[in-house]
């Protein structure tokens, strides 16, 4: 390996000199040593250049075991592509700047897919981590997303020490954290006392949560907080253990600071603060009024195990199975054992459970990133894939530009695989260049790619080994792309004939395959060309699919009972700001509802209709909780009876109370009316036998999307806010004139009511704008790189259009010498093009047809197969192609077989 | 091997070693001088060799080559697989 120090140019000069200096005093001794044994000066020269031979080849010799033949050959190679690439700077600044752009979104993509789906936890063995899944009818009131469990259920899981060598519970929430300041949400989790034991993190100051805070529910008001938090808004203080912060309203105490490298059992969701389970009706802020640690029915809780060395999961499930079943039956007889009919019991029975390795932890974000990042680097593969098929054709125009050069050197010696070593090393010099830039460029794109993610989530781009590894990796494949089809087509032609041959300029071979790589390029063009039809009309229809409009429009969130208001004072100050609100002078209107749309989520219930028969509805209606005002604030009809009014408001200071009215959304009607008058019918919540119907049908409104755009209009039940507990919500507020005016005005009008209160301000557009981010984003990104890939496709098309007259300008003139028309030798140069741009299209069909079921998930209102989509997307593409083509080829065509002859 | 043999009796500059090689072998050797350089190099990189400039007997500066530690073991190892050789071809020859 030190031969590779000989590369060094300073050693590489005191070598040649002193190699110099040796042959020299070789050549003198023996020189003086013939002349003294008697021969003459001149025969002693000629002497001693017989026995020695040329020194310039034993200067050679000797280099060649400095340093590895292949080895010097590539130092010179590089010297010679760095000064070509030098003298067409044009060329070499496409080629970098397509690769770089590839390059650099494909490194970004692959760091965040790492993140995302492929890093481990930073916990002690985390391969041996299962998370608990129970399937099947729970039976339970769940909060939160996948699968949930209830605190009892975690603390017998504990117990399973056979399998287990430790159970830890988590529940992911945000609270109201203030440590003598401004009160500031944060994420938290709200976890078992086994929980940091049992990963192996160990504190940074303090002490963690332990078993200890783990006992009496209420009785420990300790927390622990983030490293990251403690250096940004605590100064690091050293004095933090012991320090008291208010949760949710609630006094607790610093006990601790987790290190930085722990962010929790969801990578992508970073928490801040861990409290113990025992705290969370006090501060957990999981519900408003949640006191359901120890029912053993309201599932909250995600439970992981962690397996006992060498077990896997498959054993210890089988392990678990007979205490499953014992639990399973002994359910029944503990308290708050909801009555439910027989069906409901037998699928309780039936449950099952697995154990799910989460070497990764459990993050709500991981599916929600994992199509839009793979759809990223689809793209950018393309793009780079693109830009080497572009580079290829360059290189194969510029080497039959060369193929004089190249025939030349072979002539006098150099071997085939020299030149094209030395085209590899040209196309290695341009996508390395491309790589590192494009590395450079990587940060930027993270960020780019980061903010058009659906959701928020702690991610960026992190350079590391294997991502270094990834871009070096797809610089050096690209540069075998690019360089592989120009280097197997040199020396293809004979010496002589190309040589003799000046018009030919010996690159009949390099048109065709020009040719199939322009042909290749049009294919991806169109496939990208169909893709952003595609994807902008999806982004068109969703934005259609609103159903009411969402400008002047501003959402104004406030949860009193996380800050510290009994249910009492809560709905009082709710009221309130509801009151102030409507007093705004820009505002026009302002209602209350219990939740914010557009935000993935909604809840749904099963209901009981009484419409002179009763039956049950077939699945479950999404139901929301609205006030008087609602539908005209949003801007859609109620289109049968009437609003909420004042008469359905539960007058101030009375008990929540049942149901009473309820609005219902068109498609209901249609589902469970048909052509029946809803008005006036009742329903219940609940399919249960003994459910009671005594809510009543009031009005019927236009449907439109509550949870995300994508929705199929769902069948949906409004129910009236302020029936029920009404202490915390959202406020719907549409302004007269801009949104963004509005906001202070806004924030006061609450501040006016409580200035301690959090306020969650949401300008609706913005919140439409931000559900359709990764809509936007494939429609932006589809269609810059169509154009890109249109463009680069035109610029090949053109070149070798180009190279195609030029070469056949003679035979062209002949033909017209000959009685061709000029229509007729437009053809003739037009047809190749045509035949390009149909090979183009030929292979794009199938590869859209193919696709089609990797994009269809993304698309709405739109086939993945949209006819009217391909035919314009490839008309696009063959009008551009042809323009493209026409200059050349009318050159062709008016050229004067005169002046084409006379050569 | 006969370069290693040669400098292995004291330290020479290439031109001596040619002289050196067509003298012991009594003019059977001839050595073609130029590619003698190549050889000395080769040797040199695999570190058998180690070189230094210093004046001839002419008086001028030559380059000495004389053998490392590597070289002489491996003069050990060429030598003895050339004596296993010459035995073995010796064995064949004297069995009749």
């Amino acid at each position: 390996m030190w031969k590779l120090l000989n590369l060094l140019p300073g050693r590489r000069r005191r070598m040649e000199k002193e190699l110099e200096r040796e042959l020299r005093y070789h050549v003198d001794r023996r020189f003086d040593d013939l002349v003294r044994s008697g021969l003459s000066d001149a025969g002693a020269r000629r002497q001693v250049a017989l026995e020695f031979g040329g020194v310039l080849q034993v200067q050679e010799e000797v280099r060649d075991a400095w340093v590895w033949r292949w080895l010097s050959n590539g130092q010179r190679d590089l010297q010679y592509a760095g000064r070509l690439l030098r003298r067409s700077p044009v060329f070499a600044a496409t080629a970098l700047l397509s690769i770089a752009l590839g390059i650099g979104a494909s490194t970004a993509v692959f760091s965040l897919i790492d993140q995302v789906l492929l890093r481990r936890l930073p916990v002690s063995e985390p391969d041996r981590l299962v998370y608990f899944n129970w399937r099947g009818g729970t039976l339970s009131t769940g909060w939160g997303y996948d699968y949930l469990n209830s605190y009892p259920l975690c603390r017998e899981l504990q117990e399973q020490r056979q399998v287990f060598d430790g159970v830890v519970c988590r529940h992911p929430t945000t609270v109201s954290l203030s440590i003598g300041q401004q009160p500031q949400e944060v994420r938290a989790e709200i976890v078992s006392g086994t929980y940091f034991n049992v990963l192996g993190v160990q504190p940074r100051l303090g002490r963690l949560i332990d078993p200890s805070d783990d006992v009496n529910p209420g009785g420990h008001p300790v927390v622990v907080v983030g490293e990251n938090y403690w250096r940004n808004y605590l100064a690091s203080d050293p004095n933090v253990i012991g320090r008291k912060v208010s949760v949710s309203g609630y006094p607790m105490t610093v006990i601790g600071v987790a290190p930085a490298t722990f962010v929790g059992m969801d990578p992508l969701a970073a928490a801040s603060l861990w409290m113990p389970a025992t705290m969370a009706a006090q501060a957990g802020n999981i519900d408003a009024y949640w006191d359901q640690l120890l029912n053993r029915r309201a599932a909250w809780l995600h439970v992981f195990g962690r397996l006992k060395p060498g077990l896997t999961g498959e054993a210890a499930k089988k392990t678990l199975e007979p205490w499953f079943r014992t639990m399973l039956e002994n359910e029944p007889s503990t308290a708050g054992f909801p009555n439910v009919s027989e069906e409901q019991r037998q699928r309780f029975f039936s449950s099952t459970f697995d154990l799910q390795a989460v070497p990764g932890g459990l993050s709500a974000s991981r599916r929600a990133f994992q199509r839009p990042l793979w759809m990223i680097m689809a793209g950018s593969v393309i793009l780079l894939l693109l830009a080497s098929l572009n580079v290829a054709g360059l290189l194969l125009a510029r080497g039959a530009a060369r193929a004089r050069e190249f025939t030349t050197r072979m002539a006098i010696g150099a071997s085939r695989g020299r030149i094209a070593g030395q085209l590899l090393v040209e196309s290695m010099l341009i996508a390395l260049g491309g790589g590192l830039l494009g590395l450079l460029a990587a940060p930027a794109l993270a960020r780019v790619i980061v903010f058009f993610l659906p959701r928020d989530g702690d991610v960026a781009l992190h350079i590391d080994g294997r991502v270094l590894a990834f871009a070096f990796l797809a610089s050096v494949i690209t540069a075998v792309m690019c360089g592989i089809a120009p280097a197997l087509q040199t020396g293809r032609t004979p010496l002589v004939a190309s040589l003799n041959d000046r018009s030919r300029v010996a690159a009949g071979g390099g048109v065709w395959l020009r040719k199939i790589l322009v042909a290749g390029q049009l294919a991806f063009t169109l496939v990208l060309l169909i893709g952003s039809g595609l994807f902008v009309q999806t982004l068109t229809h969703l934005h259609d699919n609103l159903g009411f409009d969402s400008s002047n429009l501003v959402t104004v969130s406030v949860d009193p009972p996380a800050n510290g208001y009994s249910e009492a004072d809560a709905e009082r100050v709710m009221r309130e700001v509801l009151q102030r609100l409507q007093a705004v002078p820009v505002v026009e209107r302002a209602a209350a509802a219990n939740s914010g749309m557009l935000n993935g989520g909604a809840a749904s219930t099963m209901v009981t209709i009484d419409s002179g028969r009763r039956f049950a509805s077939d699945r479950a209606a999404a139901r929301m909780r609205v006030g008087p005002g609602f539908f005209p604030t949003l801007g859609t009809q109620v289109i049968a009876g009437r609003d909420f009014d004042e008469r359905d408001v539960r007058p101030p200071g009375d008990k929540p109370r049942a149901y009473r009215t309820v609005i219902v959304s068109e498609s209901f009607v249609r589902r469970y009316f048909q052509d029946q008058n809803p008005i006036g019918a009742r329903i219940g919540l609940g399919n249960r036998p003994d459910t009671k119907t005594t809510i009543e049908i009031i009005g019927v409104v236009k449907d439109f999307s509550r949870r995300t755009l994508r929705d199929e209009q769902v069948e949906t039940i409004f129910l009236q806010y302020f029936d029920n507990q009404s202490g915390d919500g959202t406020f719907y507020v549409r302004i007269r004139g801009r949104a963004e005016t509005a906001v202070s005005q806004i924030r006061s009008a609450v501040a006016q009511v409580d200035p301690e209160l959090p306020v969650t301000l949401t300008i609706f557009d913005d919140q439409v704008e931000r559900s359709l981010r990764t809509e936007r984003m494939l429609a932006s990104m589809s269609s810059a790189f169509g154009t890109l890939a249109l463009l680069l496709a035109v610029i090949g098309l053109y070149g070798v259009m180009a190279f195609v007259v030029t070469q056949r300008t003679q035979e062209i003139a002949l033909r017209m010498a000959l009685g061709a028309t000029r229509p007729a030798a437009l053809w003739l140069i037009m047809r190749d093009a045509a035949v390009m741009i149909a090979g183009g299209t030929l292979i794009a069909l199938p590869a859209v047809w193919a696709l089609r079921r990797f994009v269809e998930a993304d698309l709405f209102g739109v086939s993945s197969l949209h006819l009217p989509t391909i035919v314009v997307a490839g008309s696009v593409l063959a009008l551009v192609g042809f323009s493209a083509a026409l200059l050349p080829a009318w050159r062709a065509a008016t050229v004067n077989p005169t002046d084409a002859l006379r050569l | 091997m006969l370069i290693l043999k040669i400098l292995s009796l004291e330290p020479a500059h290439g031109y001596g070693i040619a002289q050196r090689v067509q003298q012991v072998s009594r003019e059977a050797v001839q050595l073609n001088q130029g590619s003698l350089y190549p050889a000395l190099h080769r040797l040199e990189q695999k570190r058998w060799l180690k070189a230094e400039w210093r004046p001839s007997e002419t008086g001028r500066e030559a380059k000495f080559y004389s053998l490392t530690r590597a070289g002489e073991r491996q003069l050990a190892l060429e030598k003895e697989t050339w004596d296993r050789l010459t035995t073995a071809v010796q064995l064949i020859f004297n069995e009749e």
